[in-house]
């Protein structure tokens, strides 16, 4: 494997046109592996987002935290997906959309939750007292205050779920779905490693490049994180909301 | 600072202890007819079954047997076998003729005698053939059938392009699969799905609708169980496919053919495929399955 010739033959499989077109080509499979990684993170983040808001902010039930995180962990997605196969067919609802789906949905709500909680738990509860003292109320505190100032460990809750997630998701492949992981179980089965390559370079290449970009939005997106000055930012906002 | 050279020194012999571990093979001996065979088999329930009855006669015998019964395709176990990694696999004459190069055929005898030749630059041999024959078998479920009045497979040739085809992954690389299908009858799916080698998600995805036109093989209790329908091979797609064992020639003895042949000779199509269904239908496991067959065949 590691003579030049069989790197010329992975080049020589990217760059044959034949191999971009047609319900089992390149182009279908990557746009099918980008748009259910962004459906699973986005209905991972719809379930979890609020259940580690509502814990983090009232601060109760934080046990709940540590084992959402722990069963995230233990979770065995090929069993998910190997389970759930039969009934998907059986509610005609398709043979590995779904089930994959739910797969990759359980295994991206626990850094999900995690960072989130532990976002909006490490803002300084004085600036939240503070706040609430100067009549802030319980909805501005959480979305004026501990939010923002959580933005950054929630970006990086998603980047690490987004690499999870798009890893994971080649094993749709072997329920019979589409995405990249097409290309490595295809070419497993007839043992063209080029084109296994292929597939495994092209999800490394789409994880590395979603994490790159969620990584430069986050900084974008984050209050500037010196210490002053967002504490300045959360009083100002807490002043802006009484007077 | 003496604590953490001391940790650093106990770190790195863990991990040279751990390579060492990982590079020596644990795996059992290399089957050059020293009393140590390795059976391959593809993972699907025939193959296994056959697998395990080779296995569990040898062992009878007194061999020392190896099991490998969950391999992918036949790319993986043909090269296994030339390497040595595998000793003995079940096989289909015209289907592994074909792979290898040769034209195939309809008549067994023939095909045997192709395969024979062209197995003896690769140091394989292959033994006598069943009277068990396994094709592939392009199935509908009984409302296709009856929806598009099919009951050949060359009745697919308008409509082919409205439906979708289920298979194994290598189907489009298969003579007697997509290729065959288009040069033989003109036939030329609107679409393919792969799934898995005659099995469980083929099954399902053609019970459920998934799928239009599946491809199962034609031992597949799953067939008769779920009332699907057969398409004819009217114009001979599929060929000689007896069930044959293929043996690396260095590991072969004459006991060893002995005993295989004994099995192939029990055997033939009808059986095959009730042992067949104990597995997928009544989800009995392949090595039961198959020690009954050897019993009641008084061949262990």
């Amino acid at each position: 494997m590691s003579e030049p010739g069989f790197f010329a033959d992975v080049w020589s499989y990217l760059t044959t046109a034949d191999n971009w077109t047609g319900s089992l080509g390149i182009r279908t499979l990557f746009v099918e592996h980008v748009w259910m990684s962004l459906l699973a993170i986005g209905i991972a983040f719809a379930i979890a987002f609020p259940v580690a808001l509502a814990i983090g902010h009232r601060r109760k039930a934080e046990f709940l935290v540590v084992s959402i995180s722990n069963a995230g962990r233990a979770i065995p997605s090929l069993a998910i997906l190997a389970f759930l196969v039969p009934f998907s067919i059986r509610l005609g609802l398709g043979i590995g959309f779904w089930p994959t789906m739910v797969a990759l949905v359980a295994l991206a709500i626990p850094p999900l939750v995690t960072n989130t909680y532990i976002g909006i738990q490490e803002v300084d509860p004085d600036i939240v007292e503070a706040a609430r003292g100067m009549g802030m109320t319980e909805r501005r505190v959480l979305w004026g205050i501990e939010v923002p100032l959580a933005v950054p460990l929630i970006v990086a809750g998603l980047r690490i779920a987004m690499l999870t997630v798009i890893a994971t998701a080649t094993l749709a492949a072997l329920v019979g779905w589409g995405g990249l992981g097409r290309l490595i179980v295809d070419g497993f089965a007839v043992q063209n490693r080029p084109k296994i390559f292929a597939g495994a370079l092209l999800v490394a290449s789409l994880a590395i490049g979603v994490d790159l970009l969620l990584g430069w939005a986050g900084r974008r997106l984050s209050p500037r994180t010196s210490g002053d000055l967002s504490e300045r930012q959360a009083k100002a906002n807490a002043a802006a909301a009484v007077g | 600072m003496r604590r953490l050279f001391r940790s650093h020194v106990l770190g790195a012999a863990l991990v040279a202890l751990a390579l060492v571990a990982a590079a020596c093979d644990g795996s059992g001996g290399d089957g050059n007819g020293n009393g140590s065979l390795t059976i391959g088999a593809v993972g699907f329930a025939e193959n296994q079954i056959l697998g395990e009855m080779y296995a569990q006669a040898l062992e009878a015998a007194g061999y020392d047997v190896e099991r490998q019964l969950n391999l992918d395709s036949r790319e993986i176990v043909q090269p296994a076998i030339e390497s040595g990694e595998v000793d003995i696999a079940p096989e289909y004459l015209a289907t592994l003729a074909v792979f290898l190069g040769g034209d195939g055929g309809t008549d067994p005898a023939e095909v045997h005698a192709q395969l024979e030749e062209l197995l003896a630059d690769r140091g394989q041999t292959v033994l006598e053939f069943s009277s068990a024959v396994d094709t592939n078998a392009f199935v509908v479920t009984e409302d296709t059938a009856s929806e598009h009045d099919l009951s050949a497979v060359s009745d697919l040739e308008g409509i082919a392009g409205e439906l979708t085809l289920g298979g194994p992954p290598e189907c489009p690389e298969r003579e007697f699969c997509i290729p065959g299908l288009e040069e033989v009858y003109g036939v030329e799916f609107a679409d393919f799905v792969p799934l898995d080698v005659g099995g469980p998600l083929t099954v399902e995805a053609l019970a459920g609708g998934e799928i239009d036109v599946g491809l199962l093989f034609s031992t597949d209790g799953a067939i008769e169980a779920n009332g699907f329908v057969v398409l004819e091979d009217d114009r001979q797609l599929q060929q000689a496919d007896n069930i044959a064992p293929v043996v690396s020639t260095e590991a072969l003895n004459d006991e060893i053919a002995g005993i295989l042949n004994g099995i192939s000779a029990a055997l033939d199509t009808p059986t095959m495929t009730a042992l067949n269904a104990q597995v997928t239908v009544d989800q009995e496991d392949p090595a039961d399955v198959a020690a009954g067959f050897l019993e009641d065949s008084g061949l262990i």
